[in-house]
């Protein structure tokens, strides 16, 4: 009898864990189908050869906002996977004795779930504001900001993988302590802490809230970072909100675009990850 | 018999000053095997890592007394512990590859020494394996990734990599308790065969293995260094009770 209610009572978990799980992959693909469809018709050379026509004008791309957002991820990589490698490192191996480096761990936990829109209003106070104008630069440093904390806590978790013996054996040898790091330890966390940063790269790519307060947007070609440049996030965000068929368009084709590419980095992540484990 | 390690009334403190090592004196000679047997908890790898500060690697720990090798008092302030540790090698219970190809393991130590020539890496690379008995296995995959290799293999490969560097001593530390019978043996063997060449300290927790391949063994309790002596004394008219209580299968 017990068996038997146990029986039906695991059948009916079953079933409800099955559905959610449905649904969860069911918007997936209504989202990724949409987009697609939308944004497939969308895809033409002039997308991403020709920069934006005069508003209703027809025949305009989003040349430049490829570009702007392609300069200022490079750069927010640039500036933020250093500093989350070389933080995350110090956290587990320099720093594993002090008190202070668990109180760093946990700030970046946090850091990792604080709102972008939020770090944008802090560039926009530390960097917008007092030069006095938006430019490139503040969008790749708002990004940095937001990558930091994710590259970091893998970097820190990853090296935290790498068994004490293995340092042990090298100190053994006769290595000091940063050729121990850079030779050993790195060698076998690699595929980890690359995973982190593409995956950093994935999230920081699909953010437009931490740079309408900072790179802005320009509707001019330009690849100086010191101006306002152009985003496809902004411009998805502006496109989308504007009155034009042509725009809309534009907008479902860069959305296609940017979630390909997501979806890309997210899935090398992920393999990758996968194999380290296999190791 | 040459000595090789003098150690004078060393006292080992964990962090938190928790006594572990307690008035330990003894004689290393060299080109000999000397064995440190005992129950769990012991000391014996606590002592073995002396030997080569590795203790030093983590916060809070601290020696008293002097362990004197060629001369010096390893345990003063002023030892290169880069250098002690180039002459002072050490293999650990699990066999410890670094992420690289076979070749790279073994030729890690050379390049920290600044050995840059190809040409002469691949020799000490060679001989190395030669000596740790692993060549013949490995002489066609050198360039493969070390994980590849099996336990035992793994272990000879960690053997190769301590010797590669000419070491003077060479600690091993349970080196066969996550080895296969077969696997054993022949890292026994080896450490038989490299006597000649180097000084070895073996820590085990298998008395046979002590009994086989050692010529001294040191039996240590709760700290302290028992009883001290050639290995057929200890084996067969041991001077104290607790080892002969020991040794005999009464506990431990």
């Amino acid at each position: 009898m017990i068996m038997r209610k146990r029986k039906i009572l695991s059948s009916v978990a079953l079933f409800v864990c099955f559905l959610t799980a449905l649904w969860g992959i069911f918007w997936l693909f209504f989202i990724i189908i949409d987009v697609l469809r939308h944004g497939i018709t969308a895809i033409n050379p002039a997308l991403f050869l020709n920069d934006p026509a005069p508003p209703g004008e027809l025949g305009g791309g989003l040349r430049n906002a490829f570009v702007g957002h392609f300069l200022i991820t490079i750069c927010a990589t640039l500036i933020g996977v250093p500093v989350g490698v070389l933080g995350g490192t110090f956290l587990a191996e320099y720093g594993r004795k002090y008190k202070i480096s668990k109180i760093i761990s946990t700030l970046a936990d946090i850091m990792v779930s604080v709102p972008a829109i939020i770090v944008g209003a802090f560039v926009y106070a530390i960097l917008v504001k007092p030069l006095g104008h938006f430019s490139g630069w503040a969008g790749a440093v708002a990004l940095a900001i937001i990558m930091i904390p994710t590259v970091l806590r893998t970097t820190e978790n990853m090296l935290s993988l790498i068994p004490w013996t293995l340092r042990e054996a090298a100190f053994a040898l006769g290595a000091p302590y940063y050729k121990v790091i850079i030779q050993v330890v790195y060698r076998g966390a690699a595929t980890g802490i690359l995973t982190g940063i593409i995956l950093a790269i994935a999230r920081v790519t699909g953010e437009a809230a931490p740079l309408l307060f900072t790179a802005f947007n320009n509707t001019f070609f330009s690849t100086n970072m010191n101006e306002p440049i152009a985003s496809l996030t902004v411009t998805i965000f502006q496109y989308a909100m504007g009155p034009y068929e042509d725009w809309h368009a534009q907008a479902w084709g860069a959305s296609l675009m940017i979630t390909v590419f997501i979806l890309f980095a997210t899935i090398t992540g992920r393999i990758l990850i996968k194999r380290r484990y296999k190791d | 018999m040459t000595p090789e390690i003098e150690v004078r009334d060393l006292n080992f403190y964990y962090a938190g000053n928790v006594h572990i090592l307690k008035n330990i004196n003894m004689t290393v000679y060299k080109n000999k095997v000397t064995a440190l047997i005992g129950p769990s908890g012991c000391g014996k790898t606590t002592l073995l890592r002396c030997f080569n500060r590795m203790h030093d690697l983590y916060a809070g720990n601290k020696y008293d007394g002097e362990i004197i090798f060629q001369g010096k008092n390893i345990l003063s302030k002023d030892t290169d512990l880069i250098e002690l540790r180039s002459k002072i090698g050490m293999v650990f219970q699990k066999p410890t590859p670094f992420p690289m190809t076979i070749f790279e393991n073994i030729a890690y130590g050379l390049k920290l020494r600044g050995i840059k020539n190809r040409k002469e890496l691949k020799e000490k690379v060679e001989k190395a394996l030669k000596d740790a008995a692993l060549w013949d296995e490995v002489k066609d995959k050198l360039n493969t990734n070390a994980f590849g290799l099996s336990g035992g293999q793994q272990q000879r490969l960690c053997i190769a990599r301590a010797l590669a560097v000419e070491p003077e001593i060479i600690l091993f530390d349970e080196p066969t308790s996550a080895l296969d019978p077969i696997s054993t043996a022949k890292i026994e063997e080896l450490i038989i065969s490299l006597k000649d060449r180097v000084t070895i300290i073996i820590v085990t927790h298998n008395m046979q293995q002590a009994a086989r391949i050692s010529d001294w063994t040191g039996f240590m309790m709760l700290g302290e260094l028992i009883e001290y002596d050639k290995t057929g004394k200890i084996f067969t008219v041991p001077s104290n009770k607790l080892t002969e209580e020991y040794i005999t299968g009464r506990f431990g």
